[in-house]
């Protein structure tokens, strides 16, 4: 896994500049030259090379040392190769104590510049390895961890920025995979419960008793088999956040216990009878319409009023596409470093082949895609041969049919009133993505009679 | 499509030349011509004793007939770039030239006998491996293809005259020659 790498050679000398450029780049690895070491910092103040391959005399009042120096100071961990052709004991000495990886003399052995770029790579995968080994372990997601460009998310992560630091309860929506559970991690870990136990709960997964025992935990001899007391997920949490996934899913009984919880934050264990007290947060998170199960008496309007304190809606994989192309480099990425293969990039056919998806799975399925597509890759990147099962799926976006038999003026209604829906409401966004000039639209909404 | 081209000096060994061609259109399955090349004297670094590949390439690229898809010329020169104490040869990452040096293909470099088939199977490895730079291919992970870095000879004689599915794949999905 070399292409994602990025080293920078600093040279004043073009020809040595681009030479050692070009060998490496024949290795593999993304290259950027600077003529000086003015232009190094410029280009390490953007972002941080795998290698620094710095030549150590350097016109310009900023030699080979000093232009080391300034760039561990914007990256302390900086892995620095000076390179030199006049070697003298001092020099070598002052540039280790610097902090150089190495110095060497050129011209040197291929073969020792190749094990010294190979060892440092290494080093650095086994670096950032551990960084995401120790982040899964921990599971400390933070807003930077959303991996996103549209405007429509930044506004969401923002929000949910800005509530971290609330007690207030936060009702998270969104389609199946869409990242909800990341959301509300991202939520705990920003705010000052992010020391405090974050606990998380599928209310799908469990039958109705098994679920209220793990929520309220139960007292020794409360049924068969309780042989002794256990702490249900509420007390687990206390002082941090409780994550309830797919609340919709939840029995009516437990609507009103979850409802007393809210109310009161106090709560009984199964077959106790003395009152817990809890301080833990509660973010909610479901696929289901809950307005619409309200209105069809399938969940009490007043746990949705308690849950829905502060509503965060995370838009389908469908009506973010411009992050299509950031998740599935980050994926592949990922898989390259845990599966050791080494693919670095995705073809323009098989990008095409992603976008053109509908993703019904949203996120989660995009990365179980990349997954499934670099474990059958023979090849260095993905192409679209890889994503063949796609089209097996059946529902690639581009096999939209048209409904034949439809009235234009009934297909033009359905289209705006699904335009209308998909910008929240918003006319201007609604015009602008239709094609059409808002006068227009607010004539045909009138003539249509479509509700806003 | 446009066909392939290897080019020397007269004084470069004509076997080599021969073999280099008929071995890049059995590869390429594409025609490859012979064209005669000027002296690379020009290059001569008279503190090294070698000649500088980066300038040779600025040549051939100069030289590059108009219906090359790529140019390959070898040379008996041995060749370096300024970082370096040597290189067997130097390509334009997805360009249309590279140049493979022969002198450090042969077993007499290293003070032992010669041996032509040796010597032969080197100058295929190698000028394989150049052409592919030319098509955009990378070294390669796998130390038995053509691809594999080598920056000892003994490097290029573990390897096998021939790319691996990978590299095979990739030129497949990128040859655009």
């Amino acid at each position: 896994m070399k292409t994602h790498w990025h080293i920078l050679v600093v040279d004043d000398e073009e020809v040595m500049c681009e030479s050692l450029a070009a060998w490496l780049r024949e290795d593999g690895y993304a290259v950027d030259t600077a003529a000086s070491g003015r232009a190094a910092v410029e280009l390490a103040s953007r972002q941080d090379y795998a290698i620094y391959f710095i030549d150590l005399k350097m016109p310009g009042g900023m030699d080979g040392i000093e232009t080391m120096m300034q760039i561990r100071r914007l990256h302390p961990e900086a892995a620095i190769i000076i390179i030199t052709a006049y070697a003298t004991v001092d020099t070598a000495i002052t540039a280790m104590k610097e902090g150089a990886l190495e110095y060497i003399v050129k011209p040197c052995n291929p073969e020792e510049i190749s094990l010294l770029v190979s060892r440092t790579i290494k080093v650095k995968n086994l670096q950032r390895e551990n960084a995401i080994l120790r982040k899964k372990l921990t599971r400390q997601y933070h807003f930077q961890d959303v991996i996103s460009k549209s405007a429509r998310m930044r506004g969401i992560l923002d929000l949910a920025h800005e509530v971290a630091s609330l007690r207030s309860t936060v009702l998270i929506l969104g389609e199946s995979g869409t990242g909800k559970e990341l959301v509300a991690r991202a939520i705990h870990n920003s705010g000052d419960r992010a020391s405090k136990p974050f606990v998380a709960v599928s209310c799908a997964a469990l039958a109705e008793t098994l679920l209220e025992s793990e929520l309220f935990g139960y007292e020794k001899g409360a049924f068969t088999g309780a042989d002794q007391q256990k702490l249900g997920k509420f007390e687990q949490a206390d002082g941090g956040t409780v994550f309830l996934d797919e609340i919709g899913d939840i029995s009516p009984k437990l609507q009103v216990d979850l409802l007393r919880v809210l109310q009161d934050r106090t709560f009984y264990r199964l077959g106790g009878s003395e009152e817990v007290r809890v301080d833990a947060r509660i973010i909610a998170a479901t696929h289901v319409n809950l307005q619409q199960a309200v209105a069809d008496g399938k969940f009490r309007d007043d746990l949705f009023y308690r849950l829905n304190v502060i509503e965060i809606r995370i838009p389908p994989l469908r009506e973010r596409r411009e992050d299509i192309p950031l998740l599935a480099q980050h994926f592949v990425e990922r898989f390259a470093h845990e599966s050791g293969k080494e693919i670095g990039e995705i073809s323009d056919g098989a990008m095409k082949a992603l976008m053109d998806y509908n993703w019904p799975g949203n996120v989660r399925e995009l990365e179980n895609g990349v997954e499934r597509a670099m474990v059958t890759c023979r090849g260095h990147s993905l192409i679209e041969e890889d994503f063949a099962f796609l089209h097996e799926n059946g529902a690639l976006a581009k096999g939209w049919a048209v409904p034949a038999g439809m009235p234009l003026q009934e297909m033009e209604k359905r289209l705006i009133a699904a335009t209308i829906q998909y910008t929240h409401g918003n006319i201007k966004e609604a015009a602008s993505v239709l094609g059409i000039d808002r006068s227009t639209l607010y004539e045909k909404i009138k003539r249509y009679e479509i509700p806003r | 499509m446009k066909p392939l081209y290897v080019g020397a000096t007269a004084d470069t060994d004509r076997e080599a030349l021969t073999a280099a061609r008929e071995f890049l259109s059995a590869q390429f399955g594409l025609p490859v011509r012979e064209t005669e090349l000027p002296g690379v004297d020009f290059a001569f670094d008279p503190r090294r004793n070698q000649y500088g590949s980066s300038a040779v390439l600025d040549m051939l690229a100069r030289l590059c007939p108009p219906d090359a898809a790529k140019l390959v010329g070898l040379t008996e020169r041995d060749l370096f770039i300024p970082v370096l104490t040597f290189v067997f040869g130097h390509a334009q990452l997805q360009g249309r030239v590279a140049v493979v040096s022969l002198a450090r293909l042969r077993q007499e470099f290293y003070g032992l006998e010669p041996n032509r088939d040796i010597f032969l199977d080197r100058v295929r490895k190698e000028v394989l491996h150049e052409t592919g730079h030319t098509f955009g291919l990378v070294h390669c992970g796998d130390r038995s293809c053509a691809m594999a870095l080598s920056t000892r000879v003994q490097q290029i004689d573990e390897k096998q005259a021939a790319f691996c599915p990978a590299c095979v794949r990739q030129l497949e999905h990128g040859v655009t020659a």
